[in-house]
């Protein structure tokens, strides 16, 4: 009885620990309600990402209140490239992503919800700048949103 | 030369120790004030001065301070309908995106609404006055229990409204991937200073308080704003016109609601609906000593029998259909239709509504 009580607690904790591994980049972010199917076309696929990427670190390097993070971890080159494989994975995208996951990637960073807003805004900035609609824009919003409880640590 | 050195040696150092003091408490107001939220999603200030929509208070904690700091605003809203018009200016401060306080001064100037109750006082009181026809004027000397509380011209109800509201759970921006909302509680205190003309409505309180659960959540999919909320109360709109009726003052849960479509980052659309009661539905109004419906005969022998009937109150569930817009974080315009239906004894009270709010 106690055994079969440790062993639902222990298959409970792996299937915490894989759910957890799973929101660790390996596909499409499951929102509630889901994303649009052709979420990805909206964006105008890899190109319009890759594009959004460059404006999101032209945004944030302009932004003083969060600049200096993306510096210190610098490569900013790196993490554009890493970035556009994250945002179309998110989105439904079959790519892989060959970064770390964003829990591991921020752990070190004391990132606090101003300094994510921050990046929230450049994000926003970043859609108008490359004529991507509010509403596709929110798409990707909402696939990159569950990160916040992960990437804010302080 | 050497003095002249010395002097100039220590304004450097007072000028020093004055620009190191500036940055201290520089870095001090940083660590306080903080206006860290995303664009918009601070909502606005609703008519009671919380956090929220137009009408209903939503679980975020207004200003735009995250949970790194404190952040506020001075809101005014105005509501023009055809027999009143609602002023209603105040503060509110958000703590740590965990709690808010708020101050509200609501003004609802009535026009000629009570115009017609005024002059049936007086007929009334003249009809049945003294036998020497000492007839009391209107709203007059006599004595406080037959003062209606209304004026010749504009009768002005004042309210004060009192605000606080608490986060208690839940994550109404980021958390897309499950359904769970942002839950705050809250609570008004309201004060109305109207007492004589709330006794001629009949209301059964003039002070009172309400509270409220409020659940939000942003749905970026389909860049939609939820807004539930269930207030439990006993006000007769919103207080304006008192708390509870003839029967009591029984509070009740009744439930509100608001939805709004982000139409860009910096505009939002949408309507709103709150559940109103009816604790004053279907009463006459109380002039003096008598009911109006009891006033008939003395009415029917001055010739103003039809007027009876038109004293009837009654309350509507209210509607607003709003557009917000944020040109920054400093600054939120959302102008509305207000449907607000019957307001005591005058039916099909519609009309524009403007809310400024500007955060500091």
């Amino acid at each position: 009885m106690k055994s079969t009580l440790r062993n639902i607690v222990i298959s409970g904790a792996i299937a915490l620990a894989t759910t957890n591994s799973a929101f660790a980049q390996t596909g499409q972010t499951r929102t509630l309600p889901g994303l649009d199917s052709d979420a990805l076309e909206q964006w105008g696929g890899e190109e319009g990402i890759r594009n959004w990427v460059e404006s999101l670190f032209y945004y944030i390097m302009l932004d003083n209140r969060i600049n200096h993070i993306f510096r210190e971890f610098g490569n900013i080159e790196r993490q554009i490239f890493l970035n556009t494989q994250l945002e179309q994975l998110v989105l439904g995208g079959d790519v892989e992503y060959q970064g770390a996951s964003m829990e591991a990637a921020h752990a070190d960073l004391g990132i606090t919800v101003t300094q994510f807003n921050a990046v929230v805004e450049a994000a926003y900035n970043a859609c108008e700048r490359i004529n991507v609609t509010y509403e596709a824009c929110n798409q990707l919003i909402a696939a990159l949103a569950p990160y916040e409880r992960v990437i804010v640590t302080k | 030369m050497v003095i002249k050195n010395l002097f100039s040696r220590r304004t450097a150092s007072a000028l020093l120790l004055t620009a190191a003091s500036a940055t201290g408490s520089q870095l001090a107001s940083a660590e306080l004030f903080n206006t860290g939220k995303v664009l918009a999603t601070g909502g606005v200030s609703m008519i009671d001065g919380a956090g929220g929509g137009g009408i209903t208070p939503w679980a975020t904690i207004t200003g735009y301070a995250t949970r790194d700091g404190i952040n506020g605003d001075v809101h005014y809203t105005y509501a023009n309908l055809p027999n009143y018009a609602l002023n209603s200016l105040g503060v509110a401060v958000g703590f740590w995106d965990r709690f808010e306080l708020s101050y509200t001064k609501q003004i609802l100037t009535t026009g000629s609404t009570f115009n017609t109750v005024g002059l049936v006082t007086d007929t009334t009181s003249s009809a049945g006055g003294g036998a020497a026809g000492e007839a009391t004027t209107a709203g007059g000397e006599g004595d406080e229990s037959t003062n209606p509380g209304i004026e010749p011209f504009n009768t002005t109800i004042k309210m004060d409204v009192y605000g606080a509201k608490i986060r208690v759970f839940g994550e109404a921006i980021y958390d897309s991937d499950n359904l769970i909302p942002q839950v705050a509680i809250g609570a008004f205190y309201k004060d109305n200073e109207n007492t004589d003309l709330l006794k001629t409505l009949k209301a059964n309180k003039a002070k009172d308080w309400e509270a409220y659960i409020s659940a939000t959540k942003i749905f970026f999919p389909i860049n939609t704003l939820i807004n539930i909320t269930a207030r439990y109360t006993s006000a007769n709109q919103t207080g304006l016109t008192g708390f509870g009726g003839p029967d009591g003052n029984e509070k009740e849960i009744r439930p509100e609601i608001s939805i709004a479509y982000l139409l860009r980052k910096d505009t939002a659309i949408g309507m709103e609906w709150a559940q109103h009661g009816d604790n004053l539905t279907g009463e006459s109004v109380q002039l003096g000593s008598v009911d109006a419906t009891e006033a008939g005969p003395a009415l029917q022998a001055t010739g103003l029998g039809g007027l009876s009937g038109t004293l009837t109150q009654d309350e509507s569930d209210w509607y607003d259909a709003f557009i917000a817009y944020f040109p920054s974080k400093n600054l939120s315009i959302t102008a509305a239709y207000a449907m607000l239906g019957n307001i005591t004894i005058t039916p099909e009270q519609h009309g524009f509504y403007l809310s400024l709010q500007a955060s500091f």
